[in-house]
């Protein structure tokens, strides 16, 4: 077949007629399970290949002191091996037939990945059942797999500068909530974790009724229902995990921690108390994170890096989770910096949001970033399978994200203030610095970390 | 275990370029148009020849391209930014071994202010001395925190320069921390006006986009530009090493070993590509690799553990990149090297060769799902001259791949593991002597401001 035209889903005059309802609505369909497994399908045939999204509701929130990093851990033991496959099976027989895979694990899910050519869909459904029907588990992988999650753990935290100041900062910020654990857990953790661990991590979290299938490509809705009824639906449902109750308590004073560390460039972290994923101030909240640090034209970015050349990069994130969490505002300062000076112009700049508010056109650009990203996004199937999951798990409904647009093009000047209010508080932030190892000029605040 | 389903022979992975214009300006600029009339976005790529292998120190060019978009034509940088940004687009500026690149994505809309921007940042660049100043000192920096944060992404940069000997390969692209402070304002302009011109710009279109409008826009803005005042570099084929050795590069609290094991691979129209893409893909190139199986799978000693040849006009490297605990070092080595020698020796089955073809086909199409996408591959394939064919039979030519062709490129594109440049990055208090056991030492500390000893 002779494609002629780059074969992009989303029609131009669609989006030029109705900025605010992003296409593709009709096209999605879903369907549960009877064992209560929701599955969502967004056929797109641009190309002949198919993105598999599976959104498991569990991540280091569900974890407990003792077993940090057992979520992770467990996204790994997921590719090694079920009563009726060999380790290493899985992916042998998803590459030999073209496929390809990964996952992640966040403080809030477990998500597998795939994306593979459509003649493999049926194989695809096979793999994922049977990990979720038939895992198992071999003494002799759990103990060489501890290794590679180590190393993993040492890549982008022991030998990490940002890593490691940030993990600092998050066990500082929460006292009770278990996001104050590292995803990828504590050094002694990741070293004791048992079998039995494993075992009732799986039985009461990887239940199909706590899961949510999506797809997003060369597939059709009723196929993959069809698919999913004949490989998933006799996985029997089993009781909903116990929901996450805890609520952090109210943090009323600032948090500061220092690390010494072998460098040359000092950090700075701020994180703030922020909302939950769902919170209805959410979009207001992203727009002040773009307009906050989104490129070369925002506010600390251009303040720190271009004016005041204290600052050589600037970066920050809302973590959207189920619960309340943090949103994230990193700096990288050059050699020699002082990062007390420093954090005196951050302040005063996060002062004037908070104080002054935003201008119509701070709020436009933002809003233009915002929707181009989003649709470069929906551009491909991954992409879609992403979005499509994160407004179903986060927000309850896939349907969400066709308003996203509009929701984003309501938000006013007013809001993004009255946001950067609630949020950018002192007396609800941690504040971490990391400063070279020979920097005597420095002193410990309240507490270190060695 | 009854498989219900049939196998599909793997015959799908055929992309095909789509149809696009083609027009070479009188001045040498090549224009590609590639109109995708679903979407709404425009996508670019401007791909400048020459790039670092014009430099007179290392990081010129590089900073060369930080500065186009650092205030040009009526715009100062702040005015720049606040355009691009305004719009809700990008524009990025990256430094390749052998090209400049400024590419982004605007909505569909903005395609006037996309030309002015593009023309502004290319013809008339104000080369302020103050944003030098300030870029150059912050390149500086970054090149300091990068290595406080992130070794496995410096490490390539100090393995070129131990590899590629006096051949310009081994310049880091952007600069060091030394070559940097030692580059002058003079030094971007005399650059700019010998190695940047129409006759080195390559321009693609890529989107939802008014093909004559479009066209007569860009022969408007850019028609009258001037050719580069040099000639191109030219670039002759590095050597092979010949034997081992060893950088220990002394990062004296890491963890870890991050290691880097090369030598000189082949090029870009290397004729048997398709037949070196399944066997690297069998080496090193996908989860289970034969080096990924060795260091991750079967041994837990690391996280991950890759390979793969950067080809370019000239060859570039072929490398071996993973990284392991400080105490297991020797025993990650060894296994990287045996595999390589096992591959060397023992070579591949016809099961593993359709097992490599099904998944470079089934993976082969998702590399050409946007407007981005298809700007990017057709720059590259006019960059290279190497036709749409290129794409369009690389389906066929994976399915022709045979085990005596597979066997070929193993003897010929892959070195012997007694012929490999290494480099660890690492304690080297605890690692010295085991570094030494491969080969003659070399050694440096990561606060050097270089990346060669």
């Amino acid at each position: 077949m002779k494609r002629t035209s780059t074969p992009l889903p989303l029609s131009a005059d669609a989006l030029r007629a109705c900025t605010h309802t992003a296409p593709g609505r009709e096209a999605v369909r879903s369907c549960t399970l009877a064992n209560g497994m929701k599955v969502i399908v967004w056929p797109v045939h641009n190309i002949p290949n198919v993105a598999l999204y599976n959104w498991v509701r569990a991540g280091s929130r569900n974890e407990a002191p003792g077993i940090t990093g057992l979520a992770h851990f467990f996204e790994h033991m997921m590719f090694n091996g079920t009563a009726r496959r060999r380790p290493g099976d899985f992916d042998r027989l998803m590459e030999a037939q073209g496929g390809a895979n990964n996952a992640f694990t966040s403080d809030d899910v477990t998500v597998y990945q795939d994306w593979f050519p459509r003649a493999a869909l049926e194989l695809i459904f096979d793999l994922e059942s049977d990990r979720i029907a038939h895992l198992a588990f071999d003494p002799d992988v759990i103990e060489s797999e501890r290794g590679v999650v180590y190393s993993e753990r040492r890549l982008g935290v022991d030998d990490n500068n940002h890593g490691f100041l940030a993990e600092q900062v998050q066990a500082t910020a929460f006292v009770e909530h278990p996001y104050r654990f590292p995803t990828i857990g504590w050094p002694a953790d990741i070293q004791s974790w048992t079998l039995q661990d494993l075992q009732r991590f799986f039985r009461t979290y990887y239940a199909p009724n706590n899961q949510t299938l999506v797809l997003a490509g060369d597939v059709l809705p009723d196929e993959a229902f069809a698919l999913a009824r004949k490989y998933f639906e006799p996985i029997p449902r089993q009781a909903d995990p116990a929901p996450v109750c805890v609520v952090e308590p109210e943090q009323t004073e600032e948090r500061r921690i220092l690390v010494r560390r072998s460098a040359q460039t000092p950090l700075i972290h701020y994180a703030y108390k922020a909302p939950a994923a769902a919170d209805e101030r959410g979009p207001a909240l992203s727009l002040l994170m773009s307009i906050l640090v989104d490129g070369d034209a925002s506010r600390l970015y251009r303040r720190l890096v271009e004016q005041e050349k204290q600052v050589i990069d600037v970066g920050g994130n809302w973590h959207e989770g189920f619960d309340p969490a943090l949103l994230w505002l990193y700096f990288t300062l050059p050699e020699g910096a002082d990062p007390d000076a420093v954090q005196r112009v951050i302040d005063a700049e996060l002062d004037r949001v908070v104080h002054e508010g935003v201008s119509e056109a701070e709020l436009r650009r933002a809003k233009n970033l915002v929707s181009v990203s989003f649709w470069k996004k929906l551009a491909t199937i991954d992409g879609k399978a992403q979005l499509l999951g994160e407004y179903e798990v986060f927000h309850g409904d896939w349907a969400k994200l066709f308003d996203a647009p509009a929701q984003f093009e309501r938000v006013t000047a007013a809001q993004v203030q009255a946001v950067a209010r609630d949020v950018l508080s002192v007396s609800r932030r941690t504040v971490g610095v990391l400063v070279p190892a020979a920097d005597v000029n420095v002193e410990p605040e309240l507490s270190e970390v060695a | 275990m009854s498989t219900a389903y049939a196998f599909t022979h793997p015959g799908g992975g055929a992309v095909q370029v789509p149809a696009h214009e083609r027009v070479v300006l009188p001045n040498g600029i090549t224009l590609l148009i590639v109109p995708c009339r679903d979407v709404p976005l425009l996508a670019f790529q401007a791909v400048l020849r020459g790039g670092p292998l014009g430099d007179t120190k290392p990081g010129v060019a590089s900073l060369v391209a930080g500065l186009l978009e650092k205030g040009a034509g009526s715009r100062d940088a702040f005015a720049f930014a606040d355009a691009v940004e305004g719009a809700g687009g990008n524009f990025s500026v990256a430094t390749g071994t052998e090209a400049l690149s400024v590419s982004g994505q605007f909505l569909a809309r903005d395609q006037a202010l996309v030309i002015e921007l593009l023309a502004d940042a290319l013809l008339r660049p104000r080369f302020d001395p103050a944003e030098f100043e300030k870029l150059r000192a912050r390149r500086i920096e970054l090149i300091k925190a990068a290595k406080d944060s992130d070794p496995a992404e410096v490490m390539g940069t100090y393995g070129r320069a131990f590899l590629f000997g006096s051949h310009p390969y081994s310049r880091p692209a952007t600069g060091s921390e030394a070559s940097l402070a030692s580059v002058t304002h003079q030094d971007v302009l005399d650059y700019y006006d010998a190695h940047v011109g129409a006759d080195r710009l390559i321009l693609v279109f890529a989107g939802d986009v008014d093909v004559p409008a479009l066209e007569r826009d860009v022969l408007a803005a850019f028609g009258d530009w001037r050719k580069a005042a040099a000639p191109p570099v030219a670039l002759t084929e590095p050597q092979k090493a010949r034997g081992r050795r060893v950088l220990l590069v002394d990062s004296p609290e890491s963890t870890q070993t991050y290691f880097w094991i090369a030598n000189v691979g082949v090029n870009k129209r290397y004729p048997e590509h398709a037949a070196l893409d399944l066997v690297n893909t069998l080496y090193g190139g996908r989860f289970t690799s034969l080096l990924n199986t060795e260091l991750r799978i079967r041994s837990g000693l690391s996280y991950g553990a890759r390979a793969g040849f950067t080809r370019g006009t000239a060859a570039g490297e072929f490398a071996i990149r993973s990284f392991v605990d400080t105490e297991n070092t020797g025993k990650a080595l060894d296994l990287s090297l045996d595999t390589l020698t096992r591959l060397k020796r023992t070579g591949v089955t016809a099961d593993m060769l359709d097992s490599a073809r099904a998944y470079v086909l089934g993976q082969y199409p998702l590399n050409f799902e946007t407007a981005a996408d298809w700007a990017a591959a057709l720059a590259e394939l006019e960059f290279y001259e190497l036709g749409s064919d290129y794409i369009d039979q690389y389906a066929t030519k994976l399915r022709e791949v045979t085990l005596p062709a597979a066997r070929a490129v193993i003897d010929t594109s892959f070195p012997n593991a007694e012929d490999v440049s290494m480099v660890l990055i690492g304690d080297a208090a605890a690692i010295r002597n085991v570094a030494r056991n491969y080969g003659p030492l070399s050694e440096m500390s990561i606060t050097e401001p270089t990346f060669t000893p």
